[in-house]
C-alpha cells in the first residue's frame, strides 16, 4: 500500500524572539499514522506546534513545511486550520465575553465558508454541539460560559476536544492534551482523539508523558531534543523514555 | 452670513420671560466664546475643525408656512400621519422630505413613505420625527398622564416656564448658552405624577442636508413627577450627506421627582464630518433614578456631557456610555455627578474603541458634599485602541469634601490581545473576523447595562467595528 504524505517538514529552522529554537527538524506524517513527540520542558515542542499552525512571531529562517503538497507557511494562520490543521493547544486562551457557542458557530461556519458549505442554520448547530458535547462530558450550561473564563484545567481540555470533533480536521496537533487531566478525564479526551482515527486522519501527539499513549496508541514515537528529533522509534520507546528519561539525548547541551 | 451667531427671526420674541432667555444666552455666549484648548472642560477636545463660518441657520418653522399640523399637511392620508406629497398640496411631504415630482408614492394604499421607514425604531415606540433640527408633525397620541407639546406650545402655555433654561446653567456651558440664543425647537415631556408610560418615547432627528452645512439647536425639557416613570430615547442619525458639516448643538433639561425612574438612551449616528454637540443636566429628588446609555459612532467632533445633581436622599443615577469610532474623529464623553445629600449612589462604565487616527476622549468627575454622607460613586473608563495612531485622553476627577463615603474609580486603555486572535484563527475564523468579535465582546459588557432588552439589542446593531 503506497502511503500519501499530510504534513512534510523538511530541514526547518525557525526562531522567535529572535532565539532559534528548532533547528534542522524533519518529519513526514502520512494519512493515518498518529505520531508522537516526546521532548523535555522547554525543548520546542509547543513552538513546533505553533510554526506549523502560523502564530504571528513565529519565524522561519530555512527548511520548507508542507500539507497535502501545499506549501504551508505561506499560508495564514486561519487558512491553515481551514485546510484542515488543529491545534489542541497547551493553554487554551480566554476569551472574555464571548460564549462557547458563539465562537464554535464562527469557527464551524468559517471552515464551512472556505469549502464553499453553506453555513449551519440555529438549529443544526445546537444539534451537533449537544450530541458532541455530550460524548465529553460538556453541557448546556457550559457553552452558554465565555470561552475558556474559569474553566478547569479538565474542562479546558474538554472543550479543545469538542471543537475538534466538531471541525473534523484532517490533522491534529495535541499539544500536552493530558497536562493537568485526572485519570477520568484523560480518557474521555483520549476517547475523543480516538473517536477521530479513521485510517485516513493523521495525529501528532506532544507530551513528555507517556500516560496519554496507553490510550491513544501511536503508530510513531520520536523524541524531540534541542530544536530536533534525535531519535525515532515505536510505541516502545515511549515507555523506554517513561523509565529513563530524557537525560540521554540532553546531555550534550 | 455664517458663523454660530445669526440674526434670525424666531417665533415668540413676543414673550418677555422667554425671549430674556433667548437675550441672555446670547450675552453669555458672547461674553465666554467658544471654549479654547486652555478651557479645562474642553482640554482635549478641540474645536478648530468645527468649521463654523458658513453654517446656514435655517428659517423658523413656526414664523413660515411650513409649520402645519398633521391634517393640514395631507387630507389624503392613510395611516401612519401619511404623506402630504407636495404636487397635490404644494407643501413640503411631511415625512421631512421634498420629493421630485413623480417621485413620492405616498397615495398608493398602504404606503408609508420610505424615509420614513427606514427611521422606525424596531422596538414599539412613541416616535417623533425632527428633520434638521426641525420638528415635523404629527406627534403620535400619547396616554393620559404623558403630556408631549413642542417646546414653543409649551412655552406659550407656560408648562416650560418652572424649569426651562432653570436646570442647565449657561454661565458653565457656552454651547449651551448659545442653545439658549435660539431656542425654539424640542420638545417638551411632563409625565404626571405616577404615571408610567407604557412605551418608550423617542425622539429621532435626521439629517439629509445637501451643499449647504445647517446649524440646528435642540432643546428638550423632561419633568417627570413624583413617582413617574418613563424612557425617552434620542436617535440622532442622516442620510446621504456623509459629507455634509452641519452642527447640532442640544441641551437637555431633566428633573426627575421624588421616587421617579428615567431610562434615557441616545444613540449618536451622525454623518462624519458633522459635528455634534450635546449637554444633559439631570436634577434630581429624594429616591429617583436616573439610567443613561449613549452610545457614540458618527460625527467629525462628538460630545456627550451628561451632569447629574443628586439633590436629594438615596437619589441614584447610572450614566453608561459606549463609543466605537475610526478615520480622524473626536467622540468625547463628559459626565458630571454631584452627590449633594447623604445616601445618594452613582455607578459609570464607559467603552471605547478607537482606530485611525481617532481620538477618544472621556472626562469623568464625581463631586461628593461635605454633607454627602455614606455615599457611593463609581466610576470605571476603558477603551481598546486598534491603531498605532489612535489616541484617548482620560481625566478622571474625584472630588470628595465628606467622610464616610465609597468612591472609586478606574481606566485602562489596552490593544487587542494576540494570543485570543490567533486562538481564533487557529479554528479558521479570519483575522478581521476575529477582531469584530472581540470588539464586540468589549462593547458588550457596557451595552449589557442597558436595561432595556429591545433598546440594547437595537444599540447592538449600531456598535460594530468601525471600517477602517
Ligand atoms: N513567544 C516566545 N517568546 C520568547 N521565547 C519563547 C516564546 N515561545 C517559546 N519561547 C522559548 O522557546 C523555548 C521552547 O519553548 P516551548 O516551545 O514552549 O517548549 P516546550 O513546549 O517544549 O516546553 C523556551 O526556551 C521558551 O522560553
Ligand atoms: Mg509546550
Amino acid at each position: 500500500m503506497s502511503k500519501t504524505p499530510l504534513l512534510e517538514i523538511e530541514d526547518l529552522y525557525a526562531r522567535v524572539a529572535d532565539k532559534e529554537i528548532i533547528k534542522g527538524f524533519n518529519l513526514t506524517i502520512n494519512e493515518g499514522e498518529v505520531h508522537a513527540i516526546m521532548g523535555p520542558n522547554g525543548a520546542g515542542k509547543s513552538t513546533l506546534s505553533n510554526v506549523i499552525c502560523g502564530k504571528p512571531g513565529y519565524e522561519i529562517t530555512s527548511g520548507s513545511i508542507r500539507f497535502k503538497g501545499k506549501d504551508l507557511t505561506k499560508m495564514s494562520a486561519e487558512d491553515r486550520a481551514r485546510e484542515g490543521i488543529f491545534l489542541c493547544m497547551q493553554y487554551p486562551v480566554e476569551i472574555p465575553g464571548v460564549a462557547v457557542t458563539t465562537f464554535l458557530k464562527h469557527s464551524i461556519n468559517a471552515v464551512r465558508k472556505y469549502h464553499n458549505l453553506p453555513e449551519l442554520d440555529t438549529m443544526e448547530f445546537v444539534k451537533m454541539v449537544r450530541e458532541e458535547g455530550k460524548k465529553l462530558g460538556i453541557d448546556n450550561e457550559m457553552i452558554k460560559r465565555p470561552v475558556n473564563v474559569g474553566f478547569s484545567g479538565g474542562e479546558k481540555k474538554r472543550l479543545e476536544t469538542l471543537q475538534m470533533n466538531i471541525l473534523k480536521p484532517s490533522f491534529a496537533i495535541l499539544d500536552e492534551a493530558d497536562s493537568g487531566l485526572d485519570v477520568d478525564a484523560l480518557k474521555v479526551v483520549a476517547e475523543g482523539m480516538n473517536a477521530l482515527r479513521d485510517g485516513k486522519r493523521s495525529m501528532l501527539i506532544i507530551t513528555h508523558y507517556q500516560r496519554l499513549l496507553e490510550y491513544v496508541v501511536p503508530d510513531f514515537v520520536h523524541v524531540y531534543a534541542d530544536g530536533h528529533i534525535v531519535k525515532s522509534g515505536d510505541k516502545t520507546l515511549a515507555a523506554e523514555i517513561e523509565k529513563d528519561g530524557y537525560a540521554e539525548y540532553t546531555r550534550e547541551r | 452670513m455664517g458663523g454660530l451667531v445669526q440674526k434670525v427671526k424666531l417665533f415668540g420674541e413676543y414673550i418677555p420671560w422667554f425671549q430674556a432667555m433667548r437675550d441672555k444666552g446670547a450675552i453669555t455666549f458672547d461674553e465666554l466664546g467658544l471654549p479654547t484648548p486652555k478651557t479645562e472642560a474642553w482640554k482635549y477636545t478641540k474645536l478648530r475643525d468645527l468649521n463654523t463660518d458658513d453654517l446656514v441657520i435655517e428659517p423658523s418653522n413656526f414664523l413660515s408656512e411650513m409649520r402645519v399640523t398633521a391634517e393640514e399637511a395631507c387630507g389624503c392620508h392613510h395611516e401612519d400621519g401619511g404623506c402630504g406629497c407636495h404636487h397635490h398640496h404644494g407643501k413640503g411631504c411631511c415625512c421631512g422630505h421634498h420629493h421630485e415630482e413623480g417621485d413620492c408614492h405616498c397615495h398608493e394604499e398602504g404606503h408609508v413613505c420610505e424615509c420614513r421607514q427606514k427611521l422606525q425604531v424596531p422596538f414599539d415606540a412613541y416616535v417623533i420625527h425632527f428633520e434638521k433640527g426641525k420638528m415635523i408633525p404629527p406627534f403620535p397620541d400619547f396616554p393620559r398622564g404623558v403630556e408631549v407639546m413642542n417646546l414653543m406650545e409649551a412655552v406659550i402655555t407656560e408648562d416650560a416656564k418652572e424649569y426651562l433654561g432653570k436646570v442647565a446653567d449657561i454661565k458653565l456651558h457656552p454651547f449651551a448658552a448659545l442653545n439658549n440664543a435660539y431656542m425654539e425647537e424640542g420638545i417638551y415631556l411632563c409625565v404626571h405624577k405616577n404615571v408610567k408610560v407604557d412605551k418608550p418615547i423617542v425622539l429621532i432627528n435626521h439629517t439629509k442636508s445637501g451643499e449647504e452645512n445647517i446649524f440646528f439647536n435642540i432643546r428638550n425639557l423632561i419633568v417627570l413627577e413624583q413617582g413617574a416613570e418613563a424612557e425617552f430615547v434620542e436617535w440622532y442619525n442622516y442620510t446621504g450627506a456623509v459629507k455634509s458639516r452641519y452642527f447640532a448643538n442640544l441641551v437637555n433639561e431633566i428633573v426627575l421627582g421624588k421616587n421617579a425612574k428615567l431610562s434615557h438612551y441616545k444613540l449618536q449616528d451622525e454623518a462624519f464630518k458633522a459635528n455634534h454637540i450635546a449637554l444633559s443636566v439631570v436634577k434630581q429628588k429624594a429616591d429617583s433614578n436616573y439610567h443613561n446609555f449613549c452610545l457614540q459612532r458618527g460625527a467629525n467632533i462628538g460630545r456627550n456631557e451628561v451632569k447629574v445633581l443628586l439633590n436629594d436622599e438615596n437619589a441614584s443615577a447610572e450614566v453608561n456610555a459606549a463609543y466605537i469610532m475610526s478615520g480622524w474623529a473626536t467622540l468625547d464623553t463628559t459626565t458630571d455627578i454631584l452627590h449633594l445629600s447623604p445616601r445618594t449612589y452613582s455607578s459609570q462604565l464607559v467603552k471605547g474603541v478607537v482606530g485611525g487616527e481617532a481620538k477618544g476622549v472621556f472626562q469623568g468627575k464625581i463631586h461628593i458634599a461635605q454633607d454627602a454622607v455614606q455615599t457611593e460613586g463609581k466610576q470605571l473608563h476603558r477603551a481598546l485602541l486598534l491603531s498605532d495612531t489612535a489616541e484617548i485622553d482620560v481625566k478622571p476627577e474625584l472630588e470628595i469634601f465628606a467622610d464616610d463615603v465609597k468612591c472609586s474609580h478606574g481606566a485602562a486603555s489596552g490593544e487587542l490581545d494576540e494570543n485570543q486572535l490567533f486562538y481564533m484563527q487557529s479554528r479558521g475564523i479570519g483575522r478581521e473576523e476575529a477582531k469584530q468579535i472581540l470588539i464586540d465582546a468589549y462593547l458588550n459588557e457596557a451595552l449589557a447595562k442597558v436595561k432595556n432588552p429591545e433598546i440594547r439589542a437595537w444599540l447592538s446593531d449600531y456598535a460594530h467595528a468601525p471600517q477602517e
